[in-house]
C-alpha cells in the first residue's frame, strides 16, 4: 500500500459560491465591519506599506477620529478628511442609533495590502475568520480600500 | 475572505468599487457604487447621508431575494 494515491480534501470550486442564508431583519442584527484598507488604532502597530499579511482588531466602541490606516495603493483624497469613506464605523453606528441596524460587535477588523496570496489564503484568511466568528455577528461587511 | 466567512456560516455583503475583480471571486453578496473608485468605496468625504444610503443599501442585500456570484451595481450619482 505504499504507493496509494494520495487523497486530498475536497475544495470548493472557484465556480461554487458559498452561501449562508441570513436569518432576521437587519433591525435586529448585529454586524462586525472587515476591511482590506489597512486600518487600525492610533496605538496599534502600522502595517508594512509594501506587503503585509497580518490584521488589526478594532475596539468596537472606536470612532473613525479614534484609527488611522497605513496604505500606499489607493487613493487617499477621502480617507485623509473622512476613514468612514472606507471604514463607515460612525455611519453604521448612527444606523444603530436610528433603529435601522440592530447593534455592532465588540471588535472589527482590518487587513492591510498584500500580495502574498497563498499566506492569506492559507494562514490569515482562517484565522481570521475564526476571529470574526468569535465575535458572534449576525452578518459581516466588507469594505475594500 | 467573503467566501471563507460564509463557508464557516457567517452571512456577509461586500462593498465593492472593481466589479469585474469582485465578481471573478464568486461574491455571495455584493453591491457596486457606481463611479467610485478605490479609498472612496462609499462616496464622499463627509457625506454622511450618500454613506449610510449605501450602507443601507449593501445591507440590504442579506435580506433581498439571494443573487450569488454576482455584483450589483446601482448609481448614486443622482440624489
Amino acid at each position: 500500500m505504499a504507493d496509494a494515491p494520495e487523497v486530498k480534501p475536497l475544495e470548493l470550486s472557484r465556480y461554487c459560491v458559498p452561501f449562508t442564508p441570513f436569518r432576521g431583519r437587519v433591525e435586529d442584527a448585529v454586524v462586525c465591519l472587515v476591511t482590506t484598507a489597512g486600518v487600525r488604532a492610533r496605538a496599534d502597530p502600522p502595517f508594512q506599506l509594501d506587503g503585509d499579511t497580518s490584521f488589526r482588531a478594532i475596539p468596537g466602541g472606536a470612532s473613525a477620529g479614534d484609527l488611522t490606516y497605513d496604505d500606499a495603493h489607493y487613493d487617499h483624497a477621502c480617507v485623509d478628511r473622512d476613514l468612514n469613506c472606507v471604514f463607515p464605523i460612525d455611519r453604521l453606528r448612527e444606523l444603530v442609533a436610528e433603529g435601522r441596524l440592530g447593534g455592532l460587535t465588540e471588535r472589527h477588523f482590518s487587513m492591510g495590502y498584500s500580495q502574498a496570496l497563498r499566506e492569506l489564503r492559507a494562514t490569515t484568511i482562517p484565522a481570521l475568520a475564526r476571529e470574526v466568528d468569535r465575535v458572534r455577528p449576525h452578518a459581516v461587511l466588507l469594505t475594500g480600500g | 475572505m467573503q467566501r471563507a466567512l460564509e463557508m464557516i456560516g457567517l452571512s456577509t455583503v461586500v462593498i465593492t468599487v472593481e466589479p469585474e475583480e469582485t465578481e471573478q471571486a464568486r461574491p455571495p453578496r455584493a453591491l457596486c457604487p457606481k463611479g467610485f473608485a478605490a479609498g472612496h468605496s462609499l462616496g464622499r468625504p463627509g457625506d454622511a447621508e450618500l454613506q449610510k444610503r449605501i450602507l443601507v443599501d449593501a445591507l440590504g442585500l442579506l435580506v433581498a431575494a439571494p443573487r450569488p456570484g454576482e455584483v450589483v451595481v446601482r448609481d448614486y450619482a443622482s440624489p
